[in-house]
């Protein structure tokens, strides 16, 4: 078994690869066109072990296009600004070994936080989530108070509004299916309009460095790890809260708003989540996450032997894949100098569309439009890109103070 | 003078782009989404779906709890007591609700001591497809 899983292991982070630097395919996607082929596995268990290894692959490799190409998938949205920061710097390399900190060391901060709390899920859920509202408002409040001069304040309280009654509006409704949606919404915010914005502002990708130090402090590492870890498992317990608003809570009220350690943070982030939610289908037979409803459906109710069976695959999967995702961290770019920038990236503009297209509907392409001109008018305002998460942050607010169903009802949906 | 040209351009694609996804939101049908399909992620999302009656439970205060059922996912259905009382302008009372019986539910996600649940808000969003 351990020799048919090794090899599977392998499989999956082909399949990952490929997935991974593909831009916009979130591993929600990846999951169901592969347990449509469970038929060709003789056993539960090396399905399970397929999945988990093609859901940790696609966590590191994402980064590679996010970062690079500035086409991210709904989960790696956040790391494109910090990402293309760097890379404009001529420090992508670093930005991917930021994300492969983050990734690595996450894992392991995060099974030590989920070994002590085990015993108290519930409870932790039940003391925290008459709070969530307070903490949205207060990040926002921060958000927008941080802007420091006044016109700038009235214009983040436009655009948290505006993307808030967006991502009410989409989110709601059926114009796309539901797992889709945040595909268009989170690319054209982040990662569509800020393409747009480079192709008018440069012709090329920066040479980038052979310099592969991380210029980041080891204080700043043990923080943001341990802050990814918290923000990761909150996720997992609290419904309607979401990686990229974690992330942006992160940022505001952690403290991790410099490149370097947001990247390490928001990384770490989809690792200690993703670890939560496979060990949460044990804890309290509750899945969390799209990778582990796609394990409980196949191993149904999990024994301890199979958590911690699964989390050696998610260990032996996240080393392979840092590694590799550190060689085509380093090679891609080599290639990428040499191509035209702009014909690169309108490339990828029209691949995004064809996608979205794809994925979606032509209603897709319509919530794409909108949600690219939101990201470019919080650019020409000259605000962080980071308003733009109303779009899921009004959205939770409305949840947790039970006034979705009046707004919804309100505005007639 | 060029910064808020493209300002007034992107807030002006931006309104139009939400007034016509306004206008599709309100008149599209909600899609149906397979029970298995509902997963913790579409927590705060409204979503439309059939199942099976297999489990009902009344309350003295005269909410009706329900759990749907399709193939082997379930989820519970609240109808609490003041959406029973709208439920009677559609002539539709507790007595319709009979184990087997198959309906769809329209609704809001949300999750009640980790257990998922569809939580109607109007009369239209709960209907009997059979006996």
């Amino acid at each position: 078994m351990i020799l048919e899983s090794v090899l599977l292991v392998f499989v999956g982070m082909g399949i990952g690869v490929f997935a991974g630097l593909t831009p916009g395919i979130h591993v929600n996607t990846t999951i169901p066109i592969i347990m449509s082929l469970s038929f060709l596995l003789p056993s539960p268990y090396y399905l399970a072990v397929l999945v988990v290894s093609v859901a940790v692959t696609e966590m590191f490799i994402d980064y590679i296009p996010s970062i690079f190409l500035g086409a991210p998938e709904a989960d790696t949205s956040l790391s494109v600004l910090p990402g293309h920061r760097l890379l404009l710097e001529g420090r992508g390399y670093e930005a991917i070994k930021l994300t492969i900190l983050g990734g690595v060391g996450t894992l392991l901060v995060s099974l030590v936080f989920i070994a002590l709390i085990a015993g108290s899920f519930q409870y932790l859920y039940e003391i925290t989530r008459p709070f969530v509202q307070y903490l949205i408002m207060g990040v926002m409040l921060f958000m927008i108070v941080t802007e420091k001069k006044l016109k700038k304040m009235l214009s983040s309280i436009l655009i948290l509004s505006i993307t808030g009654l967006f991502g009410v509006l989409v989110l709601n409704s059926s114009l796309v299916p539901a797992q889709e949606v945040l595909f268009p919404s989170l690319t054209g915010l982040f990662g569509l309009s800020t393409l747009i914005v480079s192709i008018f502002e440069r012709s090329s990708i920066p040479k980038q460095k052979e310099d592969s130090r991380m210029l980041i402090s080891k204080k700043e590492i043990v923080k943001s790890l341990i802050l990814a870890s918290i923000a990761g498992i909150v996720v997992g317990f609290l419904p309607a809260v979401g990686i990229s608003e974690a992330g942006v809570m992160a940022q505001y009220l952690g403290g991790s708003g410099e490149s370097r350690s947001f990247l390490v943070t928001v990384s770490g982030i989809n690792v200690a989540n993703d670890v939560f939610s496979l060990v949460s289908v044990f804890l309290v037979g509750n899945a969390r996450s799209g990778t582990s409803v796609a394990i409980q459906g196949i191993l149904g109710e999990l024994m301890l032997f199979d958590v911690l069976y699964l989390v050696g695959v998610i260990m032996l999967t996240a080393g392979i894949a840092a590694i590799l995702t550190s060689y085509l961290g380093k090679t891609i770019p080599k290639y990428l100098e040499k191509v035209n920038y702009k014909i690169l990236i309108i490339s990828v503009i029209i691949f995004i569309t064809g996608l979205v297209l794809f994925l979606t509907n032509p209603l897709g392409l319509l919530i794409l439009f909108t949600s690219t001109s939101l990201g470019l008018l919080c650019n020409f305002l000259e605000i962080r890109r980071s308003h733009c998460m109303g779009i899921l942050l009004i959205p939770s607010l409305l949840f947790f103070t039970g006034l979705n169903g009046t707004v919804l009802l309100i505005l007639g949906i | 003078m060029q910064k808020n040209f493209l300002v007034l351009v992107c807030f002006l694609t931006s309104f139009i782009g939400l007034i016509l996804i306004y206008i599709a939101a309100i008149n599209l049908e909600p899609k149906q989404i397979k029970l298995k399909d509902i997963t913790p992620e579409l927590v705060g999302r409204s979503v439309l779906t059939t199942g099976e009656i297999v489990y009902k439970k009344s309350h003295v205060a005269g909410h009706l709890f329900l759990t749907i059922s399709d193939e082997d996912t379930k989820i519970q259905v609240p109808l609490f007591a003041g959406f029973m009382n709208t439920l009677k302008e559609v002539d539709l009372t507790e007595d319709d609700f009979e184990l087997g019986t198959k309906i769809s539910v329209s609704g809001l996600i949300d999750e009640y001591q980790g257990q998922l649940q569809i939580t109607p808000r109007r009369k239209d969003d709960i209907k009997i497809l059979s006996d």
